[in-house]
């Protein structure tokens, strides 16, 4: 345990002395980035090597004679550790030529400090082995990561971001504690160990009150709601640690509670597959209507989650079910979209983070070409969108195969498991498709064509931190696209750890599963090598000339007359009208000399749509009326708290 | 071994002659007397002579889309059981990989018609990313069919020796609904009439071959080939689902496969003779029609199989 408060310290350590430095613009980024990754490397050492030998560590601290803070280190926690080190690492390498604004060094510390606080807070999330060091975790989690989405603060759209932000962890911090006070109701205890022992009703609302609160905190539909505002706002590499491990936080309180509870009901895993289909589909459909790059990727986000919850959801109905090569086989799958989505969802966002630090521009269709002069950013790009559609050789196909094998285990089953698995594998392949078309528009509208605009002309992949961390995520993605073998070890060891009536004995399958996926990953290598020298062949000595696009007889085409991200979505959106309502603003084009005209489109949120009709509204009519109930006098104030303890000691 | 790979060597050389018979079938519906059986070899060799015109817009990934596209074609085909006899690789889920490594391919044909800026291909390309999304959900429909009945997850345990027989004995009459699913899969997934016609000459109403508009010389060639190898694919697996009688390696097995194939073959000319093209919105519903016949028929097996 001790390396592990150690790298932690020395991340937080970093933090402050940013803010100590925060005059000096270039020594307070050197101090915050060497001691940030010094300390999530070590981190990151030391999780890997507990994760391979699967060792439980332990820690507790006494804080003002009450609460004890006990943290622990298991398999489990040590998989997530290894993601959160990990792209946290690259994350804060990559800021290192992000964050420029030398005009504003005080911000640019706070930043850091902050990020220093949410990657510590977030480690401690998922060590901690009580309710109180959790909650408390959580909720520096959720306030420093609060802090960083309104980096720019001035901007009212970051401020509405950041506040729609702060209600939703809020909210979903209430169902949490929910959840744990009636665990305390029923046991006396803050100790994890006794939500085991609730009766089997209470289980019930104790995992359906934390499946809300830790959903809204990952991004299950519908309380999704704020990832899309949150992460375009955050600085590029904020979003990507956000998208990339924050969220997963919630995937990791939700597993957690899962086997704590140990009760292995159909109810849950229906529950955590339903959720998971509804999010994959809902999530990708609306990230192919969004017009904001990075809006867009939040929305991929909530797609990812669902992939994950997939994963998770049939290997709980394998458990339920006794059919424990479903269960190992899904909850792997699971396991392994969790790291994998990290890795490939932080390098696109850092590539779009790129993309907006030399255009200026998050909008899809100012875009075009950026091929040609950012060729590294591009091809991190593709790599991380070929990954994220699950396309094999990318690590994405791997994770997803494990689903789909797991899936097709549930089919030979009965009834409600059965029609599960085949909603569960439908809906995969779907997911697959829509995410397909979802990044051949990213790729085909942003990266290639022609600039549509003069923000996408003439610009540069200048910063060579930024290019090294894409890099590097974009070697991972096709390393374990092609031996899974070398990582497969962290998810199976995560995964027998979790101690559901399973163990290494199923080591074998994975084994041969993960040398199939080498060998077709070979077969492909092979053939494309083959076909290329083919290629090579018919073209040597040829005379290869330049020309302009064949524009099917029309000789004056224009960069305005490509299809744009909006024209290539609106095909399939048409498809998903009633759970993606558009709304467009077209003034007609009338008379002679027209007017100049103008199209906006906008897709709507259902869930955003209703929330506000169901919630919002209804809270602020309400609220209206007790408006009188605040009159600005403090001593009232301090009478209500007096009134309320008064009236609460009835009940206790 | 060697029989597997000297079959794959065959499919990949013989696959643009019998896509010459749809020719061959549409020029007998036109009264016409046709091109010759052999036109696809004709073609692809002027198209290899020549050399290639690439616009300014594009950049490498426009020169790797028919590479790629190719190459998922004819890795697909080497864990294909051509003729019944065992394909050259096959592993349990290895239908999973051939149906990502063709999204592989439809990725990369997108991404080389984005490349040229032009709108034609944009349209083509959007269309191309839609209609598979419903087909891919019908490929698993049936796969889950299949794995019901079988317990396994590869195409050798469907389509090898005697299987697709014992197939037949385990569920016959749900069966005739996935020879059909997959026919309308055959049809939207090699852009043939009524999802798309690749004869029509107004580039608006296309959807392959706009794509591959700016494509020339040997690329369009490469283009072409791995079309004829992805028609191939399905044309042999509704061949085996047709025809499943097994007699070893025999001259009748062979026999039966070609004559199987051909009437495939003729199957895609009549169906593009006699009907037109959809309406571009009308094609969802046609397509999904294949997914309610898969999906009645895992349901009628979850009765017969118990």
């Amino acid at each position: 345990m001790s390396q592990f408060f150690m790298s932690i310290l020395i991340i937080i350590s970093g933090g402050f002395l940013s803010l100590i430095f925060a005059k000096q613009f270039k020594l307070l980024k050197f101090l915050a980035v060497l001691l940030l990754s010094i300390g999530c490397l070590t981190g990151l050492v030391d999780v890997v090597t507990k994760l391979l030998q699967s060792g439980t560590s332990f820690a507790s601290f006494k804080y003002l004679n009450i609460f004890s803070l006990t943290f622990q280190i298991d398999a489990l926690s040590a998989f997530f550790l290894v993601a959160i080190f990990l792209v946290s690492l690259l994350a804060t390498i990559y800021s290192f030529h992000y964050m420029d604004d030398s005009k504003h060094p005080v911000r640019t510390a706070t930043n850091y400090f902050f990020f220093s606080i949410l990657i510590a807070s977030m480690a401690l999330v998922v060590t901690a082995s009580n309710m109180i060091t959790f909650m408390l975790s959580w909720e520096i989690m959720s306030l420093s990561s609060f802090f960083l989405v309104i980096y720019k603060y001035n901007e009212p759209e970051n401020r509405k971001a950041g506040y729609l932000y702060f209600v939703f962890s809020h909210v979903g911090a209430m169902f949490i504690f929910a959840a744990f006070g009636i665990v305390y109701g029923y046991t006396g205890s803050f100790e994890f160990s006794a939500i085991n022992s609730l009766p089997e009703t209470a289980k019930i609302v104790v995992f359906i009150f934390s499946f809300i609160g830790f959903g809204s905190k990952a991004g299950i539909f519908p309380f999704h709601v704020w990832l899309p505002y949150a992460h375009p706002s955050a600085p590029s590499h904020i979003s990507a640690v956000m998208s990339g491990v924050m969220i997963k936080t919630g995937i990791y309180g939700i597993i957690k509670m899962y086997v704590l509870l140990s009760f292995h009901t159909l109810l849950f895993g229906n529950i955590v597959l339903i959720a998971g289909v509804i999010s994959g589909i809902l999530g990708i459909v609306y990230a192919l209507g969004q017009h904001d790059l990075k809006r867009l990727l939040a929305y991929s986000s909530v797609e990812n989650i669902g992939i994950i919850l997939i994963g998770l959801g049939i290997g709980m109905i394998g458990v339920a079910s006794k059919n424990p090569l479903m269960a190992a086989l899904g909850f792997t799958g699971g396991f392994l979209h969790i790291l994998n989505h990290s890795i490939f969802k932080s390098l696109l966002f850092m590539g779009a983070g790129m993309v907006l630090h030399k255009t200026g521009t998050r909008s899809i269709d100012a875009l075009g070409g950026l091929v040609k002069n950012m060729k590294v950013t591009g091809t991190a790009v593709i790599i991380g969108s070929l990954a994220i559609c699950g396309l094999p050789p990318f690590n994405g196909f791997v994770g997803e195969f494990f689903i789909y094998i797991a899936g097709f285990n549930g089919v030979t089953l009965t009834k409600s498991a059965f029609v599960m698995s085949c909603f569960g594998i439908i809906s995969l392949a779907v997911i697959g498709g829509l995410a397909l078309a979802c990044f051949t528009k990213v790729i085909g509208v942003v990266f290639q064509g022609e600039p549509r605009t003069n923000a996408a002309v003439d610009v540069n992949e200048k910063g060579p931190t930024m290019l090294f961390s894409m890099s590097i995520l974009a070697g991972i993605c096709i390393v374990i696209g092609i031996f899974p073998q070398l990582i497969i070890q962290l998810p199976i060891n995560a995964v027998s750890a979790l101690g559901l009536g399973f163990d290494n004995t199923l080591l074998e399958p994975f084994t041969k599963m993960t040398g199939n996926i080498t060998l077709s990953a070979t077969i492909f290598m092979v053939s494309l090598l083959f076909v290329i020298a083919v290629q090579w062949f018919f073209y040597r000595g040829k005379n290869i000339t330049k020309s302009g696009t064949w524009g099917c007889g029309f000789t004056q085409p224009t960069v305005k007359m490509q299809y744009t991200g909006s024209s290539y979505a609106s095909f399939i959106l048409d498809f998903f009208k009633p759970a993606a309502p558009l709304s467009e603003d077209h003034p007609a084009i009338e008379g002679r000399f027209p007017e100049k005209t103008y199209y906006k489109s906008h897709i709507n949120d259902i869930a955003e749509l209703n929330m506000n009709r169901a919630i919002v509204n209804p809270v602020l009519f309400l609220f209206d009326k007790l408006r009188w109930i605040q009159h600005g006098d403090i001593h009232l104030y301090i009478g209500y708290i007096l009134l309320a303890i008064v009236l609460l000691l009835f009940f206790i | 071994m060697t029989e597997s790979i000297i079959l794959w060597i065959l499919a990949i050389l013989l696959a643009p002659l019998f896509a010459g018979i749809i020719f061959k079938v549409k020029a007998f519906f036109g009264g016409r007397l046709g091109s010759p059986l052999l036109i696809n070899y004709y073609t692809l060799i002027k198209l290899m002579k020549k050399g290639s015109v690439y616009s300014n817009s594009t950049t490498v990934i426009f020169r790797l889309g028919p590479i790629i596209s190719l190459c998922s074609a004819i890795v697909v085909l080497m864990f294909l059981p051509i003729a019944g006899r065992a394909p050259i690789f096959s592993f349990n889920g290895d239908v999973i990989f051939i149906l990502y490594l063709l999204g592989l391919g439809r990725f990369f044909t997108i991404a080389a018609a984005m490349d040229t800026a032009s709108p034609f291909e944009g349209m083509g390309a959007a269309r191309e990313a839609y209609f598979p999304i419903i087909c891919e959900a019908t490929m698993f429909m049936i796969l889950i069919f299949f794995f019901r009945l079988t317990g396994e997850l590869k195409l050798s345990a469907y389509f090898a020796g005697s299987s697709t027989m014992t197939l037949w004995n385990l569920a016959g009459a749900p069966l005739l609904f996935i020879v059909i699913a997959f026919f309308i899969i055959l049809l939207t997934e090699n852009s043939r009439v009524p999802v798309d016609d690749p004869a029509t000459h107004l580039e608006l109403t296309m959807i392959h071959e706009v794509m591959i508009l700016d494509h020339s010389g040997p690329d369009l060639g490469l283009i072409e080939l791995g079309a004829f190898c992805k028609l191939f694919f399905y044309s042999t697996i509704i061949t085996k689902l047709i025809l499943p009688f097994d007699y070893g390696l025999s001259a009748i097995t062979f026999g039966l496969y070609i004559a199987g194939l051909i009437i495939v073959y003729i199957a895609i000319g009549v169906t593009e003779s006699v009907i037109a093209r959809y309406r571009m919105d009308k094609v969802p519903q046609f397509i999904l029609t294949s997914f309610a016949l898969a999906f009645f028929a895992t349901i009628i097996t979850l009765e017969f199989l118990k």
